[in-house]
C-alpha cells in the first residue's frame, strides 16, 4: 500500500475521529476501517497516530470509554462521544468548511 | 457529571488497557485480512506490522493515559466535591432547626475567639509599631531590692557614650503631665505633655509627618522645642501646616514647635505632645536622680544578652568612679515589646484565650452532639447510600463536607459577631489596660483566623460522628426500624460529660476572679467620701513666682469654694486614695535609732496635703491630731503617719516622734527632718495591694508644689452638679483665667477605674463562663430529651408493670446525674490542679477556695436541674396506653 501524503489531514484527524463516533460509540479499529472506508482510501488511518490521538481527545472530555463487547465477543473498549466533544465536532466542522472553502477559492479559480 | 460512574467501576490498570486494545485491533485487523482471503499467519504479520514502533507506540499511549487518569482524578474529586456541596446545602436547608442550632453555636464560639484572637494579636503577636522593633529594648538600673528602677539621665550618657553595642539611647519621663496652653481667646487650656530627651525618635525610628523631630543641636542649645501629635495638630490648630516653627506659650514660657509626629506614635501614656528635657551639662547631683524610662537601640549584628553584657560592664566602670551614688547599681535590658506590653496584659490575654478556647471546644462539642442525632436518625439514608456501592470513605467525605459547610456558615457568622464586639470593645475594655500603641481592629487577620478556625473546626467536630456514622452492619442498619438503634449513646454522653467538666472548670476560673473582684471592691478605704469631687488644679508658675503667693492663691480659692453653697469642705493634696502613681517613695529613718545604709531604710508614700484634707475625706485622726494654721511654711517641720508606718514604731507611741525622709529615687540627698504630730488612719493606695501601705503626710504649707489636687465634698448629692460653681469661684481668684482645671473626676471614679482590670476580667471570664454553661446544659438537655424519646416505648412499658411516676423520673434523672456527676468531678479536679495557673491574677482569695467550689457545686446543679425538668416531666406525662399503642 502506498500511503498518501496526508500531512494536511493530520490535523483533522480528530475531527474524523469525533464525526465518526457521533454515530454511535465504537472500539478504536473499527474507528480507523470506517475512516478508511468512508473516504474511499483515500485517508489513511495510522495506527501510531490513531491510539494517541484516542488518548488525547479522552484527556480532553470530549471522548470517554467504557469497557464494552467487541463483535468477537471479548471485552473491547469502547469510545463514545461526550456531549463536550459533540460541541468541539460541532466547531471543528464550521472550521473545517470555511477552510475548504478558503483553499477551494484559491487553488481551484481560474 | 462530566463522566459517567461506569468508566470508573471498570477501571483497569494504563498498562493493561492498553495492551488489551492493542491485542485487539491486530486481532480485528487480521481477521479482515483472512476474510479477505489472506494466509492466517502473513494476515497476522501484516496487521502487526501496520502499528509500527510497538513499543513506542505503547510508551506513547501510557504516557497520555496517566495524564489523563490524574486530569480525571482531579476533576472527579471537583465534580464530588460539586455534588457533595449541593447534597450538603441541600440537607442542611431540609433540617432548619438543626442548622440553626448548630450554626449560631459555632458562630458565638468563633466569634469570641476571633475577638480575643484580635486582643492576642494586637498585644502579644504583633510587633511595635517602631522601625526595626526587634532591636529595641528597655532598659533599667538594679539595685539589690528593685529589679527595674528608672535610670538617672548622667548613666544614662555614659551608657550611651561608653556602651559599644547601642546604635542609640534616649529616654522619656514615665509619667505624662499636662501644660497650660495659653489660647489666642484668653482661655487656658490643659495639653498633655511628656518630657522626652532629644533623641528619643530617632532610637524608636520615628519619621514626622512635618516639620523635624528633636536633634542634639536642641539639647546643646537647652531650646524650649516640642514635638506634637497629629491629633492635636488636626484639632487644635486644624492642620494649619504653618505652625512649624511657631512659638506656643507654654507654661508661661515660649516653645518653638518643630515637628508634628503621625497619631499612632505613643510612649508609655498618651499624650499629645513631647517637650525637649535637656541633658548636656546637667549637674553632678543629676546622678542620682533616677527619673527616665530609657529606651536602646541595639545594633543589628549584637544580640541583647551581648548588650546587656556590654552596658553591664559600663555600669561596673561607673559603680567604681561614682561609689557614692553607684555603688551596687546594676542594668538590666528587656525588650521593649515585653516591656511595654507588661506582664499583666500578657496574663490577661492568655487567659482570655484559654477561656474562649474551651468555650469553643464545648461549641464542637455540643455540634457534635446534635451531628451524632441527626447520623442516627440518618441511618437508613447511609445504609442505602453504601448498598448502592458508595464506598465508606466516600460516605465520610460527604459528611465531613457537611459539617465543614455548617463550620464556613458558623464562622462567617461568626466573625460577623467578632467584628460587632470589636466595635464595642473600646467602651468595655478599662482605661490603661492596653498600652497607647496597641489598638484593636477588626482586619484581614482576623478574617483569616476566622476562616482557619472553622475549617480546623469543621474537621474537629466532623470527623467523630461522621466515623462512627459510617460504622455499622448493613442489614441491621436497612432492616431496624429506627426506634431500636440506640446508637452513638455512649459516645453523645461522653460528650456532655466533657462539656460540663470544661464549663465547671471556666465557672470555678469565673468564681475566683469574682472572688477577687470582691475583694478589691469590698474592702475597707479607710475614708467614708464616695461623693467627693476631685479635680487638678495647675496654676501658672510665672504668675505666682513665690510659695507666699502662690500659698496666698490656694488660699483664697479655698475660702471661695468654701462659701459656694452646697460645698461642706474643701482640701488640697498630691495624690489621691487609690490613685498613687509609682513615684518611688521616700526612704525613712526614725531618728534616735542606729543610721541604716542606703538601700535598707524602709519605703512610704509621701503624700502633701491640707490642713483640711482629713475632714473632707472623713478620714479619722486617731490618735494626736490633725494639721493646723500652726504648721505653716516657717513652721516646725510635721507629719502625719498612717497606721501601717505607726506599726514601726513597735507599740510605742509615734506621737513626738521625729523621723528622717528622703526621695527613694536620691537616698544621697539631704534628709527632711519631720516631727510626727498625728497616726491617721489607714487607707488604701492601690486596690490589691499584698500588705498595708505606708505613708506619710505633710503639711502643704512646707511643700508646695504647682500643680495639686482639689478636693470638695458636697453637702449632700451629687458633687458634679458643684462642678462649673466651683470653677466660677476660682476664676473669681484668678481673673485672668491662666488656672487650669482638668481631670475632674469623682474618688468613687477613681475607685472604679483602681478595680478595672480586675472587673474586667472577672466580667469577661464570667460571660465566657455563663455561655459555656448555656452550652453544655443545651448539650444535656439535647441528650436527656432524645434518650427519652427513643425510650417512650421503654418507659409505657414499665408503668404498665406497675413502675410509678417517680420510678420512671428517677431513672431519667438517675441518667443525667451520672452525666453531671462525672463531668463535675472531672471539672473539679481540672480546677483544683488548674487554679494555680491564674494564681497571679488573683487577690484575697486562694486558688483552691473551697467557696468557690460550692458555690459552682451549687450553680452547676439550678443549672442542671432546669435542663432535666423538661425531659422528665415528658417521662412523667406518658400515658403508657398510648406509648404501646404507638409503637
Amino acid at each position: 500500500m502506498s500511503k498518501p501524503s496526508n500531512a494536511l489531514l493530520h490535523g483533522a484527524l480528530d475531527a474524523l475521529i469525533l464525526k465518526t463516533l457521533a454515530r454511535g460509540p465504537n472500539h478504536g479499529y473499527a474507528i480507523g476501517r470506517y475512516i478508511e472506508e468512508t473516504s474511499g482510501d483515500a485517508v489513511l488511518v495510522e495506527e501510531g497516530s490513531l491510539y494517541p490521538a484516542l488518548y488525547r481527545l479522552e484527556r480532553r472530555g470530549w471522548l470517554e470509554a467504557e469497557w464494552g463487547t467487541s463483535e468477537l465477543g471479548r471485552r473491547a473498549k469502547l469510545y463514545r462521544l461526550t456531549d463536550a466533544g459533540r460541541d468541539q465536532l460541532a466547531a471543528e466542522t464550521a472550521m473545517w468548511r470555511r477552510f475548504s472553502a478558503g483553499v477551494s477559492k484559491v487553488l481551484l479559480s481560474t | 457529571m462530566k463522566r459517567s460512574l461506569r468508566s470508573w467501576l471498570w477501571r483497569i490498570p494504563v498498562d493493561q488497557e492498553i495492551d488489551e486494545e492493542l491485542a485487539l485491533h491486530v486481532e480485528m485487523g487480521t481477521r479482515e485480512l483472512i476474510a479477505r482471503g489472506m494466509d492466517p499467519k502473513a494476515a497476522r504479520e501484516w496487521a502487526l506490522s501496520r502499528l509500527g514502533d510497538v513499543e513506542r507506540l505503547k510508551r506513547t499511549m501510557t504516557d497520555l493515559g496517566r495524564k489523563r487518569d490524574r486530569d480525571m482524578r482531579v476533576t472527579q474529586w471537583f465534580d464530588e466535591l460539586r455534588q457533595d456541596l449541593r447534597f450538603a446545602v441541600r440537607q442542611l436547608a431540609g433540617a432548619p432547626a438543626f442548622t440553626l442550632v448548630a450554626t449560631l453555636t459555632l458562630a458565638l464560639g468563633i466569634g469570641a475567639n476571633s475577638a480575643i484572637f484580635a486582643l492576642v494579636d494586637a498585644t502579644l503577636l504583633r510587633p511595635l509599631p517602631f522601625g526595626q522593633p526587634d532591636q529595641l529594648v528597655a532598659m533599667w538600673e538594679t539595685t539589690e531590692k528593685t529589679p527595674r528602677s528608672y535610670v538617672s539621665p548622667l548613666n544614662m550618657l555614659d551608657w550611651h557614650t561608653r556602651g559599644r553595642t547601642f546604635e542609640k539611647i534616649a529616654g522619656f519621663t514615665p509619667t505624662v503631665g499636662g501644660m497650660v496652653m495659653a489660647g489666642a481667646d484668653g482661655n487656658a487650656e490643659t495639653v498633655s505633655r511628656q518630657w522626652v530627651t532629644a533623641g528619643i525618635f530617632d532610637v524608636l525610628g520615628v519619621t514626622p509627618i512635618a516639620g523635624r523631630t528633636f536633634s542634639q543641636e536642641d539639647d546643646v542649645k537647652r531650646a524650649n522645642v516640642v514635638v506634637i501629635s497629629e491629633a492635636l495638630w488636626r484639632t487644635r490648630f486644624n492642620s494649619d501646616p504653618s505652625l512649624i516653627g511657631r512659638e506656643l506659650r507654654l507654661d508661661g514660657s515660649m516653645w518653638t514647635v518643630v515637628g508634628i509626629v503621625p497619631s499612632g506614635f505613643q510612649l508609655i501614656g498618651q499624650s499629645s505632645m513631647w517637650a525637649m528635657r535637656p541633658i548636656t551639662n546637667l549637674p553632678p547631683r543629676a546622678r542620682s536622680a533616677y527619673a527616665l524610662q530609657v529606651v536602646g537601640r541595639v545594633r543589628p549584628d549584637v544580640s541583647i544578652k551581648a548588650a546587656e553584657a556590654d552596658i553591664g560592664a559600663v555600669a561596673a566602670g561607673l559603680a567604681r568612679e561614682y561609689p557614692q551614688t553607684n555603688a551596687g547599681r546594676g542594668v538590666r535590658l528587656e525588650k521593649l515589646h515585653d516591656s511595654m506590653i507588661g506582664t499583666d496584659l500578657r496574663r490577661t490575654s492568655m487567659l482570655f484565650l484559654g477561656v474562649v478556647g474551651f468555650v469553643l471546644l464545648i461549641c464542637c462539642a455540643n455540634v457534635a452532639n446534635l451531628l451524632l442525632a441527626r447520623a442516627t436518625v440518618r441511618r437508613r439514608e447511609l445504609a442505602v447510600r453504601s448498598a448502592l456501592g458508595a464506598g465508606r470513605r466516600r460516605i465520610i467525605r460527604q459528611l465531613l463536607t457537611e459539617s465543614v459547610v455548617l463550620a464556613v456558615i458558623g464562622g462567617a457568622l461568626g466573625s460577623l459577631i467578632g467584628a460587632a464586639i470589636l466595635w464595642v470593645a473600646p467602651s468595655l475594655i478599662p482605661q490603661g489596660l492596653l498600652p497607647p500603641m496597641v489598638t484593636l481592629t477588626f482586619d484581614a487577620r482576623i478574617v483569616a483566623f476566622c476562616a482557619v478556625t472553622a475549617l480546623l473546626v469543621g474537621l474537629v467536630f466532623g470527623v467523630m460522628p461522621a466515623w462512627r456514622a459510617t460504622s455499622f452492619s448493613l442489614t441491621e442498619a436497612i432492616g431496624s426500624d429506627s426506634r431500636t438503634v440506640a446508637g452513638g449513646g455512649r459516645a453523645r454522653a461522653l460528650l456532655v460529660v466533657g462539656e460540663v467538666a470544661l464549663a465547671v472548670l471556666l465557672l470555678f476560673g469565673a468564681g475566683l476572679l469574682l472572688r477577687t473582684l470582691m475583694a478589691v471592691e469590698g474592702f475597707d478605704r479607710g475614708y467614708r467620701a464616695e461623693s467627693v469631687i476631685s479635680m487638678l488644679l495647675d496654676p501658672l508658675g510665672s504668675k505666682y513666682p513665690t510659695d507666699e503667693a502662690l500659698q496666698q492663691f490656694y488660699d483664697q480659692v479655698e475660702a471661695e469654694i468654701r462659701a459656694v453653697p452646697g460645698v461642706k469642705d474643701v482640701a488640697y493634696a498630691d495624690a489621691l486614695p487609690l490613685d498613687f502613681f509609682d513615684a518611688g517613695g521616700f526612704s525613712f529613718e526614725i531618728v534616735g535609732e542606729p543610721p541604716l545604709g542606703d538601700n535598707e531604710r524602709p519605703i512610704t508614700e509621701y503624700q502633701v496635703v491640707s490642713p483640711a484634707y482629713f475632714s473632707t475625706l472623713d478620714l479619722p485622726i486617731v490618735a494626736g491630731r490633725g494639721f493646723d494654721a500652726r504648721d505653716r511654711g516657717d513652721g516646725l517641720p510635721v507629719c502625719i503617719v498612717n497606721e501601717a508606718f505607726a506599726r514601726s514604731f513597735r507599740g510605742k507611741s509615734p506621737i513626738g516622734q521625729r523621723v528622717s525622709l528622703r526621695p527613694a529615687v536620691s537616698p544621697q540627698s539631704k534628709p527632711q527632718v519631720r516631727e510626727i504630730v498625728g497616726v491617721a488612719r489607714q487607707v488604701k493606695g492601690r486596690p490589691d495591694e499584698p500588705k498595708d501601705f505606708v505613708q506619710v503626710y505633710v503639711p502643704m504649707a512646707q511643700n508646695l508644689s504647682d500643680d495639686i489636687f482639689l478636693v470638695v465634698r458636697p453637702t449632700s448629692g451629687d458633687a458634679e452638679a458643684l462642678v462649673p460653681s466651683i470653677r466660677e469661684a476660682i476664676s473669681r481668684i484668678d481673673k485672668e483665667q491662666l488656672v487650669s482645671v482638668r481631670d475632674i473626676v469623682t474618688l468613687e471614679d477613681i475607685a472604679w477605674t483602681a478595680t478595672g482590670r480586675h472587673r474586667f476580667r472577672a466580667v469577661m471570664v464570667a460571660a465566657f463562663a455563663a455561655l459555656a454553661l448555656l452550652l453544655a446544659m443545651v448539650g444535656l438537655f439535647g441528650i436527656l430529651a432524645y434518650t427519652v424519646q427513643q425510650q417512650v416505648r421503654d418507659f409505657g412499658v414499665r408503668r404498665a408493670l406497675g413502675a410509678t411516676t417517680g420510678d420512671v423520673m428517677r431513672l431519667v434523672i438517675a441518667n443525667a446525674a451520672w452525666v453531671i456527676g462525672t463531668g463535675a468531678a472531672i471539672g473539679l479536679v481540672l480546677a483544683a490542679l488548674g487554679g494555680r495557673l491564674i494564681q497571679t491574677l488573683l487577690f484575697g482569695v486562694q486558688p483552691l477556695d473551697v467557696t468557690t467550689f460550692v458555690l459552682v457545686t451549687i450553680v452547676l446543679g439550678v443549672a442542671a436541674a432546669l435542663s432535666i425538668l423538661g425531659p422528665a416531666r415528658r417521662v412523667a406525662r406518658i400515658d403508657p396506653a398510648v406509648a404501646l399503642r404507638n409503637s
